[in-house]
């Protein structure tokens, strides 16, 4: 971009002000689904930052090749390789998370917060600017998975477990279950936007 | 004419370059996702049968696997011990197929069980681990009903689990019976 947008600016950008989930409000269908448990939203959020930041530099580097009329087919073919290379490294190297994310991995495909920073992004820009808007959506949206695994196992189990060792306990405390299932997914998610908009307008005041 | 070749031929490309990246990822992730699904099994199925301690010691037998899933389908594999057999199986539960591993004395008794792999619901099925339920089963064999509410308590919550769980027990316990006669 040449009108002074610094790359700092569109990482931020993805982070807060275009959060993916927050704010543009795409990809929720899997994020609701995987944000139960810490481990699962961090795992989730590093595939498809992985998997947004590749096919946005590739797409970049070969915008101007790119026929008009068969560019979205091109785009998902890039963006099912990169998935499909997730799937398969995280079957070897992780097999326990790859086995509970279950389906949720190879949809990463479909997932439109990838294929829409491909087409609205990613085909006009700069390799760079391109690199950094898809860490910075990617950074954004395993943020908010963090956040929300971490409240929904918390409250949902009692405790949160990573790579099945209890981090944080909460001892004795009997937990409603309802935050792990899917209508806890719906209250932290609505949450979550309420005070990020709140924030906001306190900012702005 | 030319246009239409012309996108042909860059579709074309983008496919082959994509199918050669995939190829290789492929073939460097393959023997690590087998040895995976090896080390996993193994160690479900020490686990399933007290009293042996190492995976050396189970044997798969691939013709008996073959002639037990003629009529119990969700039979994976058959392994032998000198303790008797442990048998995995894979039902479909309430979030996805439960995989696991049954280890069934010589006497025909479920000696102990292990899952290997499962996706239900945390805090309801995923309680399916657990040793309270799971404990359940030991010593059961083929006689008794093997039915949720009768000798089987359910998972709070998670009857759909519960219920794989047991039909998956009682197919493993059947599977022996197969088995035995097949001998």
């Amino acid at each position: 971009m040449d009108d002074g947008t610094t790359l700092w600016d569109e990482f931020k950008k993805g982070v807060i002000t275009e959060n993916a989930l927050l704010k543009l409000m795409v990809g929720l269908c899997s994020a609701l689904a995987v944000s139960n448990r810490v481990e699962n939203g961090v795992f989730m959020g590093v595939a498809a930052t992985f998997v947004l930041v590749c096919s946005n530099v590739l797409i970049s580097l070969i915008r101007k090749h790119i026929p008009d009329q068969i560019r979205i087919p091109i785009y998902i073919v890039i963006i099912a390789s990169f998935v499909t290379i997730v799937d398969l490294v995280m079957k070897a190297y992780v097999p326990a998370v790859y086995e509970r994310l279950g389906v949720w991995i190879p949809l990463i495909v479909v997932n439109c917060m990838i294929l829409a920073r491909a087409e609205g992004y990613a085909s006009k820009n700069k390799v760079a600017y391109a690199a950094v808007d898809g860490l910075g959506i990617g950074v954004g949206y395993t943020l908010v998975l963090l956040v929300m695994g971490f409240v929904r196992e918390l409250l949902g189990t009692g405790k949160i477990l990573l790579f099945d060792r209890t981090i944080v306990s909460l001892g004795s405390f009997n937990p409603p279950l309802i935050f792990v299932m899917f209508p806890g997914a719906f209250l932290v998610f609505g949450l979550m936007i309420a005070l990020l908009n709140r924030y906001e307008t306190r900012k702005k005041q | 004419m030319k246009r239409v070749v012309h996108l042909g031929v860059t579709l074309m490309l983008v496919g082959l370059v994509a199918s050669v990246c995939l190829g290789l990822t492929y073939s460097i992730t393959r023997d690590k996702i087998a040895e995976q699904k090896k080390l996993e099994e193994a160690k479900a199925c020490v686990e399933a049968m007290p009293g042996i301690n190492k995976p050396e010691e189970l044997k798969e037998d691939k013709e008996l696997e073959k002639k037990v899933r003629e009529h119990i389908p969700d039979v994976e594999k058959v392994f032998t011990c000198d303790r008797g057999y442990i048998i995995i199986l894979k039902v479909k539960g309430y979030g996805g197929p439960i995989r696991m591993a049954v280890g069934i004395g010589k006497d025909g008794e479920a000696k102990g069980i292990s899952i290997i792999s499962h996706n239900e619901t945390p805090g309801l099925g995923a309680n399916v681990e657990k040793e309270e339920f799971l404990g359940q089963f030991i010593g059961k064999a083929i006689s008794d009903p093997l039915e949720v509410g009768e000798d089987i308590q359910a998972i709070t919550g998670a009857t759909i689990t519960s219920k794989a769980a047991t039909k998956e027990v009682k197919e493993a316990l059947e599977a022996f019976e197969e088995i035995e006669q097949a001998q």
